[in-house]
């Protein structure tokens, strides 16, 4: 949880990005978004499909250039990706023809980190996701949450200050969902290490009261709301219930059944 | 996404001892690769074949026993061959000269096809340039450059050489092509945003994730590549196997010419069998746990 | 302007650019194999000169006599000798297309009847398929000679093999899910191979009959080399004896423009047909 006096990790200044769509139409995936995240906080980004979450985090990683504004990750501003802004993606990206350890210790393996001691840290990570059972499968033989749990394990035990998870368990069912949530907060609170700063994407506002410290809602590619959670850890389902989450339940499920109902509105009128 | 399991299933790994249910797995799957059933249609094959043969003149279908003893009796030493102007009169001799022309055009052809394959799908001013070209090539029949290159290069291997390495050029440009293309994009980003600069790319990313693709087009190009190897070598040759069918044509030999073709498909099984075995090896990760 | 229209103008731009260059090389290099006969022939030649040439490959008929018979070159009977050595090639490749289409589909869906005959025939049609076809043009000149039947049944040979492998194959893929449907509806055995094995292959047929048109066209191409006396790669061979790279090429741009010609052909006749298929590989092309 950051303090008053945590550094800003992240900061987004004017940020934009614009399409050109097929008909000649400009459209503005992200407009002028600015926000500030300091060191250390769990930051959900939540928002209807369409609002321009994921393009912001695809920003933030440097995978997508801004057509306008910068991105500072401390301090410096950024120009591509980097192995300080680690990603998991919403689809399976473990690399298919490494075994679960060699996709564990990729990122240290580009760093030049020694062939035993990166082979010890990737150990160590399986073990904290529970899969040292499958260190020398291929990603084939895994179920989905198995692989996400691998792609979870090779982004931390490549140690990057910055987190971008874009609606990793999206593609999930409800249980694995749970019990890989707990995995990735176990990772995030470990103790003996710098607390990273986690940008996660989703459109799941129970998943977002249950991780975050703050939620920042987006629609039409602009933030629409910034509410900080200051529920206390270790929280559960019956977190959820408490008087103060369930009022920010009602304010998000605002924003995003406003967009629902706009879209449903123009929905109308085009087909009239 | 059908058949993943939580627990990872068949065989044990890093020298655990075998459990009874797999090793009754194990020998499960053994005994239907080698099904009795296809051994019965082999002998049943070959049991037909003869039958005929004692039917039908053996100028026209020499039985299945006789074939096999021309083939090995011409194997290392053919000296019948030499009077028809074959230089090196034995079947081995010829089928390595032939076999030796494949594997050159094998080399040449994958080494170009495969560079402008991965490089068309990267460039697309090379795609654009290259794919009229090679989707043509790819309808017709290569053969048909086969008299301009005897023209050009004369009888000998150049001709040979040259026609079946740009056959295989056109296949692996076309493997390696569709393989890069279908590669998921999302690989390349997982790897950048490990720290991956991009020229580790072309080493992690591309031809690792190319590779199953590409071997299986070296597969089926391999099994063409024998046979217009034979006809450039029936056009225009002084040795190979095609060479030797047409000596053995125009001396009315059918045991001859069946004796080589035998001796021809094994080759063609064998190179094959390696190809797959390249196959199991390299690309383990795409078929591995089915 | 769109990537595909980009694409496009490369494209046909390549093809001007070769055009071009073969202008250019005919003449630079002007080397005759025979007097009056260019190596690299321009195209203004190889439309004129070289396209009179061909009628010496007309044998007479039809009020034309033949070039070998002492009549002047025209472009009547050049053209009608284009014609016939199409033909001919045409109908060898089209009578092998249609023969071994038959006879692999129908050994192909006898086989696949029940599991035990697939297997018996496993091993030798292996064995048979690994054996290079083009390599046995001799075999099948032995026991059919250089006639026009003999060169049908090789074709039909090559593509027997290609249809039998991909049917038994497409059979063996159909989703177990379809059978059961129609079984559990009522369906007789040879009612189920009407309606749902048929239909349930098709869209596999397309690949099926793309690579037997291939092989097909090299089956005559090859065929023809050795030991025609009519058809287009009889011309390229005995133009080829006295190096006449010209009337070579000509034939071969003929040749080419055939073989696009029947793949594009194909392909819109399978688009047409498999319209109703949810696949990809219909709609990819």
């Amino acid at each position: 949880m950051p303090t008053e006096t945590s550094r800003r990790m992240i900061e987004l200044v004017h940020l934009g990005r614009n399409y050109t769509r097929a008909d000649g139409q400009r459209v503005s995936a992200v407009d002028d978004v600015s926000l500030i995240v300091p060191e250390g906080e769990f930051l959900c980004l939540i928002g209807p499909s369409g609002c321009g979450k994921s393009t912001l985090l695809q920003m933030m990683a440097g995978l997508v250039g801004p057509s306008s504004g910068a991105i500072v990750v401390d301090g410096k501003e950024i120009d591509g990706p980097g192995r300080e802004r680690g990603m998991v993606f919403q689809r399976d990206s473990v690399f298919p023809w490494m075994r679960v350890i060699e996709n564990v210790e990729y990122g240290l393996k580009c760093r030049g980190v020694a062939a035993g001691a990166r082979r010890d840290i990737a150990r160590d990570y399986l073990k904290r996701v529970g899969l040292s059972h499958v260190e020398r499968a291929w990603p084939r033989e895994l179920s989905g949450g198995m692989l996400k749990r691998v792609a979870i394990a090779a982004v931390f035990a490549n140690g990057g200050e910055v987190l971008l998870l874009d609606e990793p368990f999206g593609a999930l069912d409800y249980v694995t969902r749970r019990q890989l949530q707990e995995v990735l907060l176990d990772l995030w609170e470990e103790p003996g290490r710098a607390v990273p700063t986690v940008v996660f994407v989703t459109h799941d506002v129970d998943e977002a009261l249950l991780l975050a410290d703050r939620i920042v809602a987006m629609r039409n590619g602009a933030i629409v709301d910034d509410i900080p959670v200051g529920a206390a850890r270790p929280r559960d389902t019956d977190t959820l219930l408490l008087q103060d989450m369930v009022a920010i339940k009602h304010r998000l499920l605002g924003h995003l059944g406003r967009a629902q109902a706009a879209r449903g509105a123009a929905g109308a009128r085009g087909a009239a | 996404m059908n058949g993943r399991a939580e627990a990872v299933a068949t065989a044990p790994r890093n020298g655990e001892p075998w459990s009874l249910s797999q090793l009754f797995k194990a020998c499960s799957r053994t005994f239907t690769a080698l099904d009795p059933l296809r051994f019965a249609g082999a002998l049943l094959f070959i049991a037909v074949w003869e039958l005929a043969s004692l039917f039908i003149s053996p100028i026209i279908l020499p039985g299945p026993f006789s074939v096999l003893r021309r083939a090995a009796a011409d194997f290392w030493s053919a000296p019948a061959l030499s009077y028809y102007g074959v230089e090196d009169p034995s079947l081995a001799a010829n089928l390595a000269y032939t076999a030796e022309n494949v594997a050159i055009a094998a080399l040449i052809g994958a080494a170009i096809g495969v560079t402008l394959g991965l490089l068309s799908a990267r460039v697309w001013f090379v795609r654009a340039a290259m794919n009229p070209i090679m989707m043509t090539a790819g309808t017709v029949p290569i053969l048909i450059a086969a008299p301009f290159l005897l023209i050009w290069f004369g009888v000998g291997r150049a001709s040979a050489v040259s026609l079946v390495a740009f056959y295989i050029v056109v296949i692996l440009y076309v493997s390696s092509q569709r393989a890069a293309l279908n590669l998921d994009p999302i690989y390349e980003n997982s790897a950048l945003t490990l720290g991956a600069h991009r020229g580790r790319m072309l080493r992690d990313i591309l031809i690792p994730g190319t590779i199953p693709e590409i071997l299986g087009g070296v597969r089926i190009a391999l099994a063409g590549a024998w046979g217009l190897e034979a006809v450039s070598e029936l056009l225009g040759s002084q040795s190979g196997i095609g060479k030797v069918l047409e000596v053995l044509a125009g001396a009315t030999d059918p045991q001859g010419i069946l004796a080589t073709l035998l001796v021809l498909g094994c080759a063609a099984i064998l190179t094959d069998g390696l190809a797959a075995t390249l196959i199991a090896r390299f690309a383990a990760w795409r078929f591995a746990g089915s | 302007m769109t990537d595909a229209s980009r694409q496009q103008l490369v494209s046909l731009s390549v093809f001007a650019a070769l055009a071009i260059a073969w202008e250019i090389l005919s003449c630079v290099y002007t080397v005759e194999a025979q007097p009056g006969e260019p190596m690299v022939a321009g195209w203004g030649t190889l439309f004129t000169r070289t396209l009179l040439s061909l009628s010496d490959y007309w044998q007479g008929g039809l009020g034309v006599p033949a070039v070998a018979d002492g009549a002047p070159r025209s472009y009547l009977a050049a053209l009608l000798s284009i014609i016939s050595h199409s033909l001919a090639t045409l109908a060898r490749l089209a009578s092998g297309l249609v023969l071994g289409g038959v006879f692999g589909l129908a050994l192909g869906l006898a086989v696949s009847w029940s599991p035990w005959s697939r297997r018996l025939v496993q091993l030798p049609t292996q064995f048979l398929r690994a054996l290079p076809l083009l390599a046995m043009v001799p075999l099948f000149q032995l026991w059919f000679g250089t006639y026009f039947y003999g060169q049908v049944l090789f074709v039909s040979y090559g593509v027997g093999m290609i249809v039998f492998a991909g049917v038994v194959n497409a059979v063996r893929n159909v989703p177990q899910i379809y059978i059961d449907n129609a079984r559990v509806l009522g369906a007789s055995r040879a009612h189920l191979y009407r309606t749902v094995i048929l239909p349930a292959i098709l869209p596999s047929m397309r690949s099926v009959v793309l690579l037997s048109l291939g092989a097909g066209w090299g089956a005559v191409l090859a065929a023809e080399y050795l030991g025609a006396q009519s058809g287009l790669g009889y011309i390229i061979v005995y133009a080829q004896q006295f190096g006449l790279l010209d009337r070579m090429f000509l034939i071969a741009l003929l040749f080419i423009l055939y073989t696009s010609a029947s793949y594009w052909v194909i392909e819109r006749l399978f688009t047409r047909l498999l319209a109703w298929s949810p696949s990809s590989q219909a709609a990819s092309r």
